[in-house]
């Protein structure tokens, strides 16, 4: 089931199109990713999505109900995290989630009992009291996405969370992001951090130019650029090399070596590495490194636009 | 707009006579020729088409109404609002002007008229202002509907061109595989099989006298049809046109030409399996480069052109780029709008960026 579909939409800024005729569909369960660079127009599609920009074509609907029409609906069903930390400095941690998860409607106990839960969640729940102007970057960001989720929505759209904070608090956050999805939640997730789009998004889409240039697994958009891998392995002494029993192994396709290194070119999707380096150890080979250069994200989105994400 | 002047001036000129006739019931001869001078000069102005002749007419129209104010009859100077107003116009109607011309003549106005004065003046205001506001609208509309009407009188002349050209590339294509396959028959096939035909025909007649003879043509006779089997086969399968080299070739020559043509040096590199590109992929991969290297030297200001065709495992890349000052912001034009439906009638997308130079990416998934 899809939980938000997208269809054709499109934003102007006057002459500027920020949003180009997107069409897209987030089914339940995913962690969605829009992987672009600053100034892509993923903040650009999720104001749209949560009602704060009004789009110039096309439609979005959630869970089946076309936002522009169901407002309330959308909004109750929708969790934002914002780019900017959006918390009130001056209330305490306990006051600033209860105050946005009333903003939802939650009232008396339930909202007590939902504030405390996202508090909890959030890793915040001995903060209660405390003031966020005394917290980290991090905690701020912890906070603001107990304030997203107290209200149970079905979407969360997370817009570049991890900007500006510590490790720690980032493996946090990405942690919660996965405990979140197994719960249940339907998660958008927007970063130029290529990493962290990688290790936790189940569908990616790389936006450029407003435009979504490729979408699917991670594994289906490498593939768009190769299906092999090179695998560099630094040897001693380049005498007694079983060259041509190394094009024996699976998946091996071709095997050069160049001074102290053997590079060899392999099928992506076959794990040979073992075999090959029980190959090179039976022939007395010493080997100094092992390197397997496979395709990531980042490479995919310079092969497709020539630009760098970070540009 | 001339007919809402004419009548705003013919209101007041009845006005002021008929003011005047109740007055002094009295036909003054003066009154009759001073009315119908002024009635001569107003027809005059809009009949009038240049602007310096029209102006100075409708100066001498106020001057006239002064003169005969103080001559004949302070009414008159109800009239001078009027001509101030079109003469504001005329001068290119900046709202500045039409409050000069309100306030103006003020001073001039003996105490008793003031009031009749104002109001005159101000309703006289608000016709030509409204009026003059409706017609700068009007024309804007006009100009907007021209555009349109050009635009579509393009796209619909290029969509025109396209279809013929469709039309025709199929009609060429067709004509030519079957030039090319009825000659191959022809040159292979037909030999070998009248050359059977014959084997055969002689095993048939030898077949009572000579057994061996005719089993030697006989079999004969099968491997030639064999032959001729298999370069049926090589005919229909193998022998496509070599799209690919045409591709590659065609856009070496685009490349050639316009290093030799603009002051650009030009580059090409192509990377990846390039047999794979469909001649109509070729085709619009060809048309968008084109459309980029047009752009790139009518607003690029570039002095080199680099053109890549990269073919990646799931798609094929061309990309266009220039060293030039590029653009910051990236205005959609018939340019980029029919580059992107072109990509899309093969699936694919473009991108267009102009922060380093202008660089135009074209996708085709394959």
């Amino acid at each position: 089931m899809n939980v938000l579909e997208i269809h054709n939409l499109t934003k102007k800024f006057g002459d500027f199109i920020a949003v180009d005729n997107i069409t897209l569909n987030v089914r339940e369960g995913e962690i969605f990713g829009f992987l672009g660079a600053n100034g892509a127009g993923k903040s650009t599609t999720i104001n749209m999505i949560c009602s704060l920009l009004r789009s110039t074509k096309g439609e979005i609907s959630l869970l089946g109900r076309t936002i522009a029409t169901n407002v309330k609906f959308a909004k109750m069903n929708t969790g934002i995290v914002p780019q900017d930390i959006s918390i009130y400095e001056n209330m305490t941690a306990y006051e600033n989630v209860s105050f946005f998860a009333g903003l939802y409607g939650l009232r008396g106990t339930l909202l007590k009992e939902r504030t405390e839960e996202a508090l909890e969640f959030v890793g915040l729940a001995d903060k209660h009291k405390s003031f966020p102007k005394n917290f980290s970057g991090g905690m701020k960001r912890r906070l603001n996405i107990a304030c997203a989720i107290a209200h149970r929505p079905k979407l969360i759209i997370m817009d570049e969370p991890t900007v500006g904070i510590d490790p720690q608090s980032r493996n946090y956050i990405l942690n919660s992001v996965k405990k979140l999805n197994q719960m249940g939640c339907t998660i958008i997730y927007t970063s130029h951090y290529m990493e962290e789009v990688e290790e936790i998004c189940t569908q990616i889409a790389i936006i450029d130019h407003g435009k979504i240039i490729a979408e699917g697994t991670k594994e289906q958009l490498k593939a768009i650029i190769t299906d092999t891998k090179d695998i560099w392995i630094g040897i001693k002494a380049a005498d007694t090399l079983p060259i041509d029993q190394l094009k024996q192994i699976q998946g091996v396709m071709t095997v050069r070596h160049e001074e102290n290194t053997i590079k060899i070119n392999s099928k992506g999707e076959v794990n040979n590495l073992n075999l090959i380096i029980q190959q090179l150890i039976k022939d007395d080979v010493e080997i100094r490194s092992v390197e397997e250069q496979a395709p990531n994200l980042e490479t995919v989105f310079l092969t497709l636009t020539g630009r760098n994400l970070r540009d | 707009m001339d007919i809402w002047i004419i009548g705003n001036k013919a209101g007041l000129l009845c006005y002021i006579i008929a003011v005047s006739c109740f007055m002094a019931p009295t036909v003054d001869s003066w009154y009759l020729l001073t009315s119908l001078i002024y009635l001569c000069l107003n027809i005059a102005v809009p009949i009038l088409k240049q602007s310096t002749p029209n102006r100075l007419l409708v100066v001498a129209s106020a001057t006239f109404t002064i003169a005969c104010a103080y001559q004949l009859d302070p009414l008159f100077l109800l009239l001078l609002p009027v001509s101030l107003y079109e003469l504001a116009w005329l001068l290119g109607g900046n709202k500045n002007w039409f409050a000069l011309a309100f306030v103006l003549p003020v001073p001039l106005i003996p105490s008793p008229l003031v009031a009749i004065y104002l109001l005159v003046a101000f309703l006289s205001l608000l016709l030509h202002v409204g009026g003059h506001a409706a017609t700068e609208k009007l024309a804007r509309v006009y100009r907007v509907q021209e555009k349109m009407r050009e635009d579509i009188q393009k796209l619909t002349r290029s969509l025109n061109e396209n279809n013929e050209y469709m039309r025709q590339s199929e009609y060429t294509i067709k004509l030519e595989e079957r030039n090319r396959l009825s000659q191959q028959i022809h040159d292979d096939i037909g030999h070998s099989m009248s050359g059977a035909l014959i084997q055969m025909e002689a095993s048939r007649r030898l077949l009572a006298t000579d057994q061996m003879k005719a089993s030697e043509l006989l079999h004969n006779a099968i491997s030639i049809s064999k032959e001729g089997l298999e370069r049926i086969r090589l005919t229909l399968k193998d022998q496509k046109p070599k799209s690919e080299e045409l591709g590659i070739n065609r856009l070496r020559l685009m490349v050639d030409e316009l290093s030799a043509k603009q002051a650009v040096t030009a580059t090409l590199a192509h990377e990846g399996d390039i047999d794979i590109i469909t001649p109509i992929q070729w085709k619009i991969i060809q048309q968008n480069m084109i459309e980029a290297i047009t752009n790139s030297l009518k607003h690029g200001n570039a002095s080199g052109i680099h053109i890549e065709v990269h073919v990646l495992n799931k798609f094929i890349k061309a990309v266009v780029t220039d060293n030039g000052i590029g653009s910051g912001k990236v205005v959609k034009g018939l340019g980029i709008t029919g580059m992107e439906e072109r990509a899309a009638s093969a699936g694919g997308t473009v991108i267009v960026d102009g922060t380093k130079g202008f660089r135009v990416t074209t996708l085709l998934p394959f």
